[in-house]
């Protein structure tokens, strides 16, 4: 389930850099892959849709791998 | 019409922003604007204003971004913040277009984020025009992106002559890549890449490299830059306009006569290229004047279908 996520989430994220979604693990940064604040956002703002859920306003900027955003994110889905 | 204006955004909010709105109401027959913002304070500042009664409406707005605040993270946080508010308020059909003197980063995200941007852009820039002695001269990004990549160097020279054949009506404009030379080594490495990504792009008519003197010298009708140096490039114009007119006045020179263009308050504010919608950033330090000119422009821009011509222009590429 929380693989499934991540691979919704990094082709949404591969789309929008231009990347082909298998560069993208759960152990690269943000910054390895030039993925700036309006990135991440739009890439939520994605997954919400795809999930009807909404994320919490936590500070987002701490999160400095794909891996450990989206095992934050997946536990808001499994509590929904 | 209606113009959303985002009435909390700026250093001098709301009271600025309040009677640059005035001005508009009185004088813009069939443009309604619409204040966003906190709805008590907007209410005793328009009682504070020679104010007819008409033309203006408030949307409570209960949150502002500021201007030390980053932009994408802000907006998650604060949903009821007076720009996102503003532009949702065109989302849905209320407005027609947005002005703003506020967080610059803000504004763009929120553009992006509630309209979505044009098919192969990745960021909208902001695009001013600069006055030379015969037309003028198109100057991107002025603010919205201070990093960027080559390839959005290579975008941003696409919106830019789409831009100049929509607001200029120049055909076949020449576009610049600002660089520290003309030789084609010249560049640091965004701009080298770029460089080589416009050269062999067909479609455009790529004047070279070309330095910070060309605004002004018709080598180019676009100049390309990233937001960071293209912000910088007009604050100095504002600082060396402002020492110019000193040594005016000294002399007794009437400086209006020569310097009237390069008044900022009187451009009022630029808009972003590459969103599905219209938003005008204006100056973060506008007063009455140049919002009111900030809205005389989103004005325009919807009058002359701005966002549609511009995809046609650059559909044709």
């Amino acid at each position: 389930m929380v693989e499934e996520f991540f691979e919704q989430a990094r082709k949404i994220l591969a789309e929008q850099l231009g990347l082909e979604p298998e560069s993208i693990t759960w152990d690269t940064t943000f910054d390895e892959i030039d993925a700036d604040s309006i990135d991440i956002v739009e890439m939520l703002m994605a997954l919400e849709d795809i999930y009807d859920v909404e994320f919490p306003e936590d500070n987002l900027e701490d999160y400095k791998t794909m891996g450990t955003l989206i095992k934050a994110l997946y536990q808001v889905i499994s509590a929904k | 019409m209606r113009i959303a204006v985002d009435a909390m955004g700026g250093d001098h909010a709301p009271q600025e922003v309040v009677k640059g709105c005035v001005k508009a109401a009185g004088l813009l027959d069939n443009t309604e604007l619409i204040l966003v913002g906190e709805q008590r304070v907007l209410e005793q500042e328009l009682g504070r204003c020679n104010w007819s009664g008409k033309g203006i409406s408030i949307h409570h707005a209960s949150q502002v971004i500021e201007m030390n605040e980053h932009p994408a993270m802000a907006l998650r946080k604060k949903k009821d913040s007076s720009i996102l508010v503003s532009t949702m308020l065109v989302k849905a059909g209320q407005a027609d277009a947005v002005v703003s003197c506020g967080n610059t980063g803000a504004q763009m995200a929120a553009a992006l984020f509630a309209w979505g941007r044009f098919d192969g852009i990745d960021r909208p820039a902001i695009g001013t025009l600069i006055p030379r002695y015969e037309g003028h001269t198109v100057l991107l990004d002025v603010g919205a992106n201070v990093d960027v990549k080559a390839e959005q160097l290579v975008q941003f020279a696409l919106m830019g002559r789409a831009y100049a054949e929509v607001a200029l009506g120049i055909k076949d404009p020449k576009v610049g890549l600002l660089s520290n030379g003309e030789e084609e080594t010249k560049g640091n490495q965004v701009t080298l890449a770029a460089y080589a990504r416009l050269k062999s792009l067909e479609g455009i008519n790529f004047a070279g490299n070309v330095e910070g003197r060309d605004l002004f010298s018709g080598r180019a009708d676009v100049v390309v830059c990233d937001g960071f140096f293209g912000n910088a490039i007009i604050k100095v114009m504002e600082g060396l306009m402002s020492e110019l007119m000193k040594r005016m006045l000294d002399a007794g020179i009437n400086p209006k006569q020569f310097l009237q263009d390069f008044d900022y308050s009187q451009i009022g504010g630029a808009p972003l290229l590459g969103v599905n919608g219209v938003s005008v950033v204006c100056h973060g330090s506008s007063r009455a004047e140049a919002v009111y000119n900030g809205i005389v422009q989103a004005e325009r821009c919807v009058t002359r279908e701005m966002v549609t011509s511009l995809k046609q222009s650059l559909a044709i590429i």
